[in-house]
């Protein structure tokens, strides 16, 4: 900053949190502009160097020149930032060797590196530069969420808090302690599951909450989430169940079985596990999901549609783990697993309905009392094959149910055993 | 009456050619990389770098600078000693520069192990050019590469602005492309005259 004079943008402006030389160390880096055994050549300095920056605030800076020229000017120089020069009216010369710029309202910076301000000379070579970082200080971190799997480790996410993008680099620090004793302590494992989350590997305790909080920081401050406190066994969650079948319920059209083994993970602790179960039609994105299935490790699917592939499913939800009294965490989906329903073999319309044999009408009663017949199988049975059995069971129910009809053997003639349906049962 | 030693050098010949031109095939390849390092690095640094014509000035790296006009004129012997010498030192700069962007660019991790491995290739070309310049009887180093980096590291004056650090990156990376290239330009030399 030029001497004597603060002006706003001190005001707003901020040194950066540690001095490069530290990086460099031991390294030490020349100021730009120190020609290489050089002498005669023009050198400046930008102030301020690497300034930070609010969004909206004002940078007032100087390109001063030095030289061991006489005559050596500050006229012609001009400005250019993020490589687009700037117009003149925002310059002014302060004195011979000091040329001046104000800026207003600045946008935040276009690179997290920074943006490139530069004085140029007047045939446009690179006198000096200096990198502003302007962004808003980070908002709290919330929507802090952790699961555990199998309550071997803890996995955090949490949601930044700025509602747009704070233009400068945020760290995110995830930090966690046994509620009533012991010390703050620092997640190390980021970005396990996405930009914005940790993993704690081990050496967790049971039965005993956590505070766990998440704290952001950059050039312009820092801000701290609400704190969660929570048992990692009501946050557990296991592996999908393993060895997920699924196949046909004999000749049944309209089903399939679904069999499944519980997670082995953790399999020596007492909990009540609940099993969800989706399923869907091969070329179709719309799952079914069958949401009673508790401790068991089989079910079966009805209603399906027949001679259809089906994809399914299962998951698992490691419910009262120890006697916890939460829900725990549902498992990823396990991978799917195909199998199709049988389709038997039908006639198509217009055939397969035995006709009468020679001399017997094709009567209308006959037709009508088969397709009756052939709606109630459907309904009633498991089985597409008819047998007299089963004919002789839906007599029965028709004649209960007060529909009297003379049923002449000779109509049914025992011909009728070898049916396009298929032999007798 | 066979002389053993003609013997010997004949059947090192082969070899000898052999790592030649394996050495040069890894200065070509390294070329390429170097080009891509480059294109990377300005790219994270933001306009003005690489801009069409910005050339800012060159800071001082003693001990360190690109290839001179009279560097195709020295005996190649010489000019792979340098290669050799500034492959050498290139490591060390390389490191400091990604050690600087993991600060200045933190969500780049591939700028930074572009860095990385840019390090360990200049540090492995350097090793190749060493041992065929060992075989062709021409051992002789110049300083060791921890005091070539040592010496192209040190300064007097004040403390790095973020500007001149991302200005003496582009200059690291600049400077391993040109020695790179300056390296397999001297190497197809030995691979297309033979090995004399």
């Amino acid at each position: 900053m030029p001497a004597g004079r603060p002006g706003p943008a001190a005001q707003s402006a901020r040194r950066p949190p540690r001095p490069l030389s530290s990086l460099w160390s031991p390294l030490l880096l020349c100021v730009l502009g120190v020609p290489r055994g050089g002498s005669g050549t023009h050198t400046a300095v930008i102030s301020p160097q690497d300034p930070t920056l609010l969004i909206g605030s004002s940078l007032q800076a100087t390109c001063s020149i030095h030289g061991d020229t006489p005559g050596a000017t500050a006229e012609g120089l001009y400005w250019t930032l993020n490589g687009r020069r700037l117009p003149s009216e925002l310059s002014h010369l302060l004195n011979t060797s000091t040329l001046a710029l104000a800026l207003a309202n600045l946008n935040g910076s276009r690179q997290q590196s920074g943006d490139n301000l530069v004085c140029h000379a007047r045939d446009g070579s690179i006198l000096a530069g200096s990198c502003l970082y302007v962004g808003l200080p980070p908002e709290k971190p919330f929507n802090i969420s952790c699961w555990s799997r199998n309550m071997k480790d803890l996995t955090c996410r949490w949601t930044p808090g700025a509602h747009g993008d704070t233009f400068l680099h945020t760290n995110y620090s995830l930090k966690y302690k046994l509620r009533w004793y012991g010390q703050d302590n620092t997640c190390e494992d980021y970005h396990t599951v996405g930009p914005h989350s940790c993993h704690i590997p081990k050496d967790l305790a049971l039965f005993t909450p956590y505070e766990i909080w998440v704290e952001a920081t950059n050039r312009l401050g820092s801000a701290r989430s609400d704190v969660l406190t929570l048992d990692v066994l009501d946050v557990v969650t296991t592996d999908p169940p393993p060895d997920v079948h699924v196949s046909r319920v004999g000749g049944l059209e309209d089903q399939l079985s679904v069999r499944w083994v519980s997670p082995p993970a953790l399999k020596d602790f007492l909990f009540q596990a609940k099993y969800q179960i989706r399923y869907r039609v091969e070329d179709s994105v719309d799952w079914k999901v069958v949401d009673d299935v508790s401790n068991q490790t089989s079910c079966r699917l009805a209603g399906l549609k027949p001679g259809t592939v089906y994809f399914v499913q299962v998951r698992c939800n490691p419910f009262g783990i120890y006697g916890s009294k939460k829900a725990g965490i549902w498992s990823e989906w396990s991978h799917p697993t195909a199998a199709s329903t049988p389709r038997s073999e039908r006639p198509g319309p217009g055939g397969g309905v035995c006709e009468p044999r020679g001399g017997e009408p094709s009567s209308g009663p006959v037709r009508r009392e088969l397709k009756q017949f052939l709606g109630w199988l459907k309904k009633h049975a498991y089985c597409s094959n008819l047998s007299f059995r089963l004919y002789d069971q839906w007599r029965a129910w028709m004649q209960k149910s007060h529909k009297t009809r003379n049923q002449d053997e000779g109509i049914l003639p025992s011909g009728r055993r070898g049916t396009a349906r298929g032999p007798a049962g | 009456m066979e002389d053993p030693q003609a013997d010997s050098s004949i059947s090192f010949l082969p070899h000898l050619e052999a790592k030649i031109r394996q050495t040069h095939n890894l200065a070509r390849l390294l070329t390429k990389y170097a080009e891509q390092l480059l294109e990377e690095y300005v790219q994270q640094q933001g306009d003005p770098f690489g801009m069409p014509g910005f050339s800012p000035p060159r800071l001082s790296l003693a001990g360190l600078s690109g290839p001179s006009p009279s560097h195709a004129g020295l005996p190649l012997s010489e000019r792979l000693r340098l290669d050799a010498a500034a492959l050498g030192a290139l490591p060390a700069l390389l490191d400091a520069v990604r050690r600087h962007q993991a600060e200045l660019n933190p969500r780049s991790p591939r700028l930074q192990r572009s860095l990385e491995e840019a390090a360990r290739q200049a540090r492995a070309l350097g090793a190749a050019v060493e041992t065929v310049l060992a075989a062709l009887g021409s051992a002789a180093r110049g300083p060791g590469p921890e005091h070539s980096a040592t010496t192209a590291l040190s300064t007097a004056n004040s403390a790095a602005s973020i500007f001149s650090a991302k200005v003496l990156g582009l200059q690291v990376c600049g400077l391993y492309g040109e020695w790179v290239n300056r390296t397999e330009g001297d190497l197809s030399q030995l691979v297309h005259g033979g090995v004399a």
